[in-house]
């Protein structure tokens, strides 16, 4: 009896903080893909946060349009003889670096894999509108994976982007509106 | 004596069994203030068990073309609200723009919406194994029937 009552307050801190371990794994959990437009202009303002395990439900149950199994039918991804499986294998190997950059009156385009994501930053001279593009390189293998070649697959990107770290998928900045894409483990869209 | 105090009992029950299957599904509320002045105030509160009784006494032809267009999305109904009911309460949407402001969320197993305009303010919640169901009934639901 007195060793129990020796043991019982190590028992119950235990129980405790292994319930509150439990506890906050659970509530981490849940990723969430966030959009938010933003119009500095008007001072319009959209948000939307969706768990990716919804956005994993719904996709495959969409058969409409172009979105049929999961998968979205894209026309012009249809590279005439190109094996985009082939550049993805070759860009997969490829050293860490810059892979296109075009500079013209019009806009500046820069491709490139950092980090292990693959990196587009395009700045359009005309509007004055920066776009970064940011896709973690197992989700660009995830939207080609399964598919033919014009298909992407977006379940299969959903999935992974699952197991991706916090990062901003695209950011557009202009003078009439702001985009950002991003995933976390927020329910909101706190920065 | 006893006999008055066995159907109290029996009365009590019996209310109390009701008023728990009438609240088993959770309740629809809606409230909407107008702004104006002497604008109307409209505030609901339905138990969500009452929907599918209710939806039986509706004349079918005032569904109109919804049974037909719910049947064409009913599978992703049927995907995205158990996946909505496993995730954890928070904001879905949120659209803002100077007249308008507009809240979708997920609360408690249900689906919140709020709305401010200059007009009104619209506040609507509806648990979502009720919103399902009802929406079955209603594409299940033939001119024929």
């Amino acid at each position: 009896m007195t060793t129990l009552k020796r043991v019982f307050p190590a028992v119950a801190l235990s129980s405790a903080l292994l319930l509150a371990a439990t506890l906050a794994v659970a509530a981490s959990a849940t990723r969430y893909l966030h959009v938010k437009v933003t119009n500095p202009t008007t001072h319009e303002l959209v948000r939307v946060n969706v768990p990716l395990t919804l956005a994993e439900k719904v996709i495959p149950a969409i058969n409409h349009g172009e979105l049929r199994d999961g998968k979205v039918h894209i026309g012009n991804l249809n590279a005439d003889k190109v094996n985009v499986r082939a550049i993805l294998d070759a860009l997969k190997t490829a050293p860490e670096g810059e892979f296109v950059t075009v500079q013209n009156l019009g806009n500046d385009v820069r491709v490139a894999k950092e980090h292990g994501q693959v990196v587009v930053h395009v700045i359009d001279k005309d509007s004055k509108e920066n776009v970064d593009v940011t896709v973690p390189w197992d989700v660009v293998e995830a939207l080609v994976s399964d598919t033919t070649e014009d298909q992407l697959n977006v379940e299969a990107a959903v999935k992974a982007l699952e197991n991706v770290g916090d990062t901003t998928l695209v950011r557009v900045s202009g003078h009439e509106e702001n985009v950002r894409v991003w995933v976390d483990s927020r329910n909101t869209d706190t920065e | 004596m006893i006999f008055i105090a066995k159907l109290g009992i029996g009365v009590l029950g019996t209310a109390l069994v009701g008023a728990a299957a009438l609240s088993s599904e959770g309740f629809i509320y809606v409230n909407v203030q107008e702004k104006h002045p002497g604008g109307t105030h409209v505030n609901v509160l339905v138990p969500a068990a009452l929907v599918p009784t209710t939806l039986h006494f509706i004349p079918r032809h005032h569904f109109g073309a919804a049974p037909h267009d719910l049947r064409t999305v009913l599978p992703i109904i049927d995907a995205a609200i158990p996946a909505l009911n496993d995730c954890p309460d928070g904001l879905l949407v949120e659209v803002v723009d100077p007249g308008e402001h507009v809240l979708v969320s997920k609360r408690a197993g249900a689906i919140v919406v709020d709305v401010n305009d200059p007009d009104e303010t619209v506040h609507v919640s509806v648990p979502l194994s009720a919103a399902q169901s009802a929406i079955h009934q209603i594409a299940e639901a033939t001119p024929a029937d």
